[in-house]
């Protein structure tokens, strides 16, 4: 155990020192200067509060999503679906926000379930392919996102567009004030949906660590074939961490929509790359829930931090993306001082009495 | 003769622990050189030195006399040394013939001239009068078959000196009549070859020389008209074995019961046709067969890991089929697999959580419904390991850290752990050494005796006879016999074994 | 308008060629058992970096050589990643992806100082050329008449490949390494040098994917363009059993998938219901697909981490 930490602090390190130095070298060539580009970055992330609230706000569609990702990860499968699942979420949860008749706090309510359900639905339908059909969940759920996004987009520039502006734009109609997730502080971006945010990932981490359930989920990451043995069931393990993750993947999109946006936007889930964040989160974090919520924090900074980037200097945007892949390509790399003796070894390893 | 190989005072450390130490072994031209030893005598290790998959820590090595350091299996192959493993090196995708040429394929210009490889493998198994199909594909191939490509194909490379790692294991035994002739044949014609084992009729059969090794040390080094089994087996073991517990008598009524169970095709492996077994209570009954022959269907058939076509398996006269993995367990079968990395353990889990699969559900480990006390399993676990004397350092062990011996007998403590009324035991002891063997055996009998139902698969026939009150043998997915434990030699259990019948 | 007529078949010709090349590719890196998910992002780069070398050089030879270069250097990336360093090969492909998308909008930015997309009107793309005999036949003909050269250069490598697998040594040994790697390693095989060859070779046939895209269809390069080709080149490669022949005639569907989709959408149905069509039509092969396409020791692989 104690070599494994070892092995993934230093994972962790390598990882975010390449990523720094890649970072250093696309400044470089932007013709900015590396460690005031940094500082501009940090200040445009945590530099003052209203930053700062921005920044836990970007970071809380990924969280979940990260933690969703991670659950599956955990339960071994890859699910790549979250993207998808967070637009169909989010685009069913605003047309319950919208047209359900009663209360704000029903239509919030109704949004949230309806929403969990939606994305763990496309979800679990993916999980279902792959445990009856062998249909590899990677491509399915690639696949999926492409669907849907498109599905939505239809959705919202015909038959649910919001006609009353001037130009016709693609997008819902806007909630109503009372069905909206309130605000942390007011004036600032963050919302009630980062608490709950929080709060779901200590719940994960308790269920993994102290329930059977969560149990029967880490062994079927292991080794599927010693957990189906002990009579964990494959299906309903392939099933259950579905609707999880693309539930929680669900709740990322509709907090956007009931707790920032306020309608649902084509294509504002999808342009801030936020399911492909939350997969880098899960990554990074060795899918732990805990570690998810600093990685997801990280990656969120990145972002507005590129932001400020973006505004105040000639460094654009996209910066942040090369950083964050360049993290993701050396985050699972076993990095040790001997890597280039094993190769040698891996020659041949034939197993037999020893 | 002259001295064709010579291995002198060869050392091999892992960290503190001599796999081998000081070793000297010595082969002639056209000699078949058996080294015998228990499981982590250091058989394999010395060869692996010997094939360059392993460098030694200290002692030289040499060939015709010319002191050689190898670092790759390819050096020792253009040294004229080859191996064939104990789990085939093979392509089942690939015919027999690219199978053998592969590496050295004849060709003109790039160009893989695969009609006349076709030929220079017929002719070559020619010469040495194996039988083999070289058009065929792999996966179709027996396992003696496969064997024999193997050989083949070490030939083909151009061996002079062939090792063979276990190469009976897997064999019927007349196959292993088969690979005895061919193994003469070669030597004859001057090929030497060292035959690692740890089965003592085979090696007085055909070996001109035995080295035993124990505890990664030579205890003695004979020519065969100069020993006797009884002899090689106490330098293999260096004590006397201890006996198996007392068998009390036993005469319960039938416990499980596998009736006319089928189970179809899957890919190439030998389907289950119309199985029928009763087990009663406190009675272990034994499947012997060559393994393959269906036996891990039938496990995989009664605990639930694979659907049957047709038939039924009862509990007590109930049946059991449409049940899952999981309410089988609590119906109370219980199962040593057999194969203890792929089904019995997560390797990267520590040895507490590998401990608790099948506990997981149980109330008494609980708090609340669904959540785990760990607290309250603890104990069960230490009992485990004081009972089994599992070295471990803490339960937090990543149990891949731990030796195979001590993982089965964890595995073998959890599953006993249940009390279930009914234990698979399939290959309770398969590559551990013989102290763990025979507490695992001991654990078995105790629970016998207890009034369990004990079905016991193994490729061992020793170990069959030893534990067995009834033995079935299993050829080709049918039971082809039953026999007493009185009755069982271990003539008739090898004639039915290949298929062929004993008139009581 | 009809729907099914020979100008289809023209256009599925043109619309396939990405998709055949890339699932070649990606056949080549199933056949030494590298599950490559990050051909979306080496055709992603090759579309970029043949636009690249196209604005700076004005030659398309040059043009093309930068795409393929561009490819194989990513894809050797990968190579290194997870035959050096041992990573996971799907989350490195995956990250790859990712750095294509992020690099490209990066250098989108800083070279040519444009969001979206880049368009130039003093670029040429590639030339339209008739193959001469076959152009000739009646009827099909006209299959063969004014495609880029890189369409006639997709539709032989099929052949090539099929020659050089099954006929040649190097091709024996490129499948062995697939098939059992353990088994290849332990007779002196060097298999690392035929994994980084063939996935070298891969990326070099993204890179060409990538410029029929930038340079065959249209002449420009816009964020993400390849939307989800290179996934669909990877199920081709598994519906085609990583076979040349069975990659060739899966590309051609997909291909005709896409070509029909762009007819749709002058028949006034919502454009976002007609981009569906390929990628509903990939899910549903799906179905007929086991595993991941490829006999190896290792089937029954599962998805997992």
């Amino acid at each position: 155990m104690r070599n494994e930490q070892i092995q993934t602090i230093l994972q962790l390190t390598i990882a975010i020192t390449i990523g720094a130095v890649v970072g250093a070298i696309a400044m470089i060539v932007s013709g900015a200067p590396v460690i005031t580009t940094y500082i501009q970055m940090w200040n445009g992330a945590f530099g003052n509060f209203y930053l700062f609230s921005s920044t836990l706000a970007n970071a809380t569609p990924i969280l979940l999503i990260a933690l969703g990702v991670g659950i599956a990860f955990r339960a071994g499968v890859f699910n790549l679906g979250g993207e998808g699942q967070m637009v169909l979420a989010a685009v069913t949860a605003s047309l319950v926000a919208i047209y359900l008749p009663g209360p704000g706090f029903v239509k919030v309510l109704a949004a949230i379930t309806t929403g969990f359900l939606v994305g763990g639905g496309l979800s679990m339908l993916a999980g279902w392919m792959e445990s009856r059909f062998q249909i590899q969940l990677i491509i399915s759920t690639l696949l999926l996102n492409y669907i849907v996004v498109l599905f939505a987009s239809y959705l919202v520039s015909f038959p649910f567009q919001d006609r009353t502006g001037s130009a016709a734009l693609s997008q819902t109609a806007m909630l109503d004030p009372a069905a909206r997730l309130p605000k942390l502080f007011t004036g600032m971006t963050v919302h009630w949906g980062f608490v709950i945010a929080l709060l779901l990932a200590v719940v994960l981490y308790v269920m993994l660590k102290h329930t059977s359930f969560g149990y029967d989920i880490m062994m079927s990451g292991k080794n599927a074939s010693f957990a189906f043995y002990g009579g964990v069931s494959k299906t309903k393990m392939m099933l259950h961490s579905m609707l999880i993750s693309g539930g929680l993947a669900g709740l990322a999109g509709v907090f956007e929509v009931l707790g920032s946006q306020y309608r649902f936007v084509d294509g504002s889930l999808t342009d801030p790359g936020y399911a492909w964040s939350g997969i880098m989160a899960a990554l990074l974090a060795k899918s732990h829930p805990l570690a998810i919520v600093f990685a997801s924090l990280f990656l969120g900074a990145l972002h507005t931090g590129s932001l400020g980037l973006e505004r105040n200097t000639d460094v654009p945007l996209e910066i942040a993306n090369v950083i964050k892949a360049t993290l993701i390509l050396f985050i699972t790399a076993k990095f040790s001082i001997t890597w280039w003796q094993r190769r040698k070894k891996a020659g041949v390893s034939t197993s037999g009495t020893v | 003769m002259s001295e064709r190989i010579l291995m002198k005072n060869v050392t091999k450390k892992y960290g503190d622990f001599y796999a081998n130490n000081e070793i000297t072994f010595s082969l002639q031209d056209a000699e078949i050189h058996a080294i015998i030893g228990e499981n982590g005598a250091g058989k394999t290790t010395l060869m692996r030195i010997l094939y360059g998959l392993e460098e030694q820590t200290s002692g030289s090595l040499y060939v015709n006399g010319k002191p050689v350091r190898f670092s790759s299996p390819t050096e020792a192959i253009k040294r004229g040394i080859g191996m064939v493993h104990q789990h085939f090196m093979l392509f089942p995708h690939l015919t027999v013939a690219e199978n053998i040429v592969i590496g050295h394929e004849p060709s003109s210009a790039g160009l893989f001239n695969r009609k006349k490889a076709v030929s220079q493998v017929k002719e070559l198994a020619a010469s040495y009068k194996m039988t083999i199909d070289p058009t065929k594909k792999v996966k179709h191939c027996s396992v003696g078959e496969q064997q024999r490509i193997e050989i083949l194909k070490v030939l083909y490379q151009g061996a002079e000196t062939i090792i063979l790692d276990e190469p009976t294991a897997v064999l019927t035994p007349h196959e292993v009549k088969g690979l005895m002739d061919t193994l003469k044949l070669l030597a004859t014609s001057g090929k030497s070859i060292i035959i690692i084992t740890h089965k003592l009729k085979e090696v007085m059969a055909c070996a001109n020389r035995i080295t035993v090794l124990r505890n990664g040390e030579v205890t003695g080094s004979r020519h065969v008209d100069e020993t006797s089994e009884d002899e090689l087996a106490t330098l293999m073991v260096g004590r006397d074995l201890k006996e198996v517990p007392p068998r009390a008598a036993q005469n319960g009524a039938t416990h499980l019961e596998v009736k006319n169970v089928v189970v179809g095709e899957k890919g190439e492996k030998p389907t289950l046709h119309h199985v029928s077994l009763q087990v009663k209570q406190g009675e272990i009954v034994g499947i012997a067969g060559v393994s393959g022959n269906g036996q891990s269907e039938l496990i995989q058939a009664i605990t639930g890991l694979i659907p049957i076509e047709s038939g039924d398996v009862t509990m007590d006269g109930e049946s059991v089929n449409e049940l899952t993995v999981y309410e089988r367990r609590q119906k109370g079968i219980s199962h040593i697999p057999e194969d203890r990395y792929q089904w019995g353990i997560a390797k990267s889990a520590s040895v507490a959580e590998n401990a608790l699969m099948g506990y997981q559900y149980i109330d008494a480990y609980q708090s609340v419904r669904g959540v785990i006390n760990r607290r309250r399993f603890r104990p069960l676990v230490t009992k485990w390991i004081e009972q089994f004397a599992i070295k471990t350092n803490s339960l937090q062990q990543q149990i891949d850290q731990l030796s195979g011996g001590n993982i089965q007998k964890l595995v073998v403590a959890r599953e006993l752990g249940h009390e279930s009324s009914f234990l698979i035991a399939a290959e309770p002891t398969r590559g551990v050494d013989i102290g763990a063997m025979e507490r695992i055996h001991e654990a078995l009998i105790e629970r016998r005796n207890e009034g369990a139902s004990i079905l016991l698969v193994s490729s061992e026939l020793s170990e069959i006879r030893t534990l067995s009150d009834r033995i079935v043998v299993m050829f080709e997915g049918k039971i082809v016999g039953e026999l007493s434990r009185d009755e069982a030699t271990e003539e008739k259990i090898s004639i039915l074994m290949a298929g062929g019948t004993v008139h009581a | 308008m009809e729907l099914f007529d020979l100008s289809l078949l023209h256009s599925t010709m043109r619309m396939f060629t990405p998709i055949l090349l890339a699932a070649l590719g990606g056949l080549l890196c199933a056949r030494v058992g590298v599950f490559n998910v990050g051909l979306e992002g080496l055709v992603l780069i090759g579309a970029f970096s043949a636009i690249v070398g196209n604005y700076f050089t004005d030659n398309l030879i040059v043009a093309v050589t930068v795409a393929m270069l561009s490819g194989m250097i990513f894809s050797f990336l990968l190579a290194f990643m997870t035959i050096q360093l041992k990573a996971n090969e799907i989350v490195v492909g995956i990250a790859i992806n990712f750095l294509a998308l992020g690099l490209t909008t990066f250098l989108l930015r800083t070279i040519f100082d444009v969001k979206g997309a880049f368009y130039d009107s003093s670029m040429r793309g590639l030339p339209r050329v008739d193959v001469p005999l076959l152009s000739d036949i009646p009827a099909v003909g006209v299959l063969f008449q004014s495609q880029t050269p890189l369409v006639y250069v997709a539709l032989a490598l099929p052949f090539v490949l099929y020659f050089f697998l099954y006929k040649t040594v190097a091709g024996f040994r490129l499948l062995s390494v697939g098939y059992n790697q353990a088994a290849a390693n332990s007779l002196g095989i060097r298999t690392n040098a035929i994994k980084y060859g063939a996935l070298g070779l891969s990326g070099l046939l993204c890179g060409l994917a990538g410029a029929q895209l930038s340079l065959g269809q249209v002449t420009m390069f816009s964020e993400g363009m390849t939307a989800g080709r290179g996934f669909v080149a990877l199920v081709a490669t598994m519906l085609g059993q990583s076979h040349p022949f069975g990659v060739l005639g899966a590309s051609f569907l997909f291909g005709l998938a896409d070509a029909i989709s762009t007819r749709l959408q002058s028949i006034s149905i919502p454009t976002q219901l007609t981009s569906m069509l390929p990628y509903i039509l990939t899910l549903l092969v799906m179905f007929f697909v086991r595993g991941r396409g490829v006999e190896t020791n290792y089937s029954n692989e599962q998805s997992s981490r």
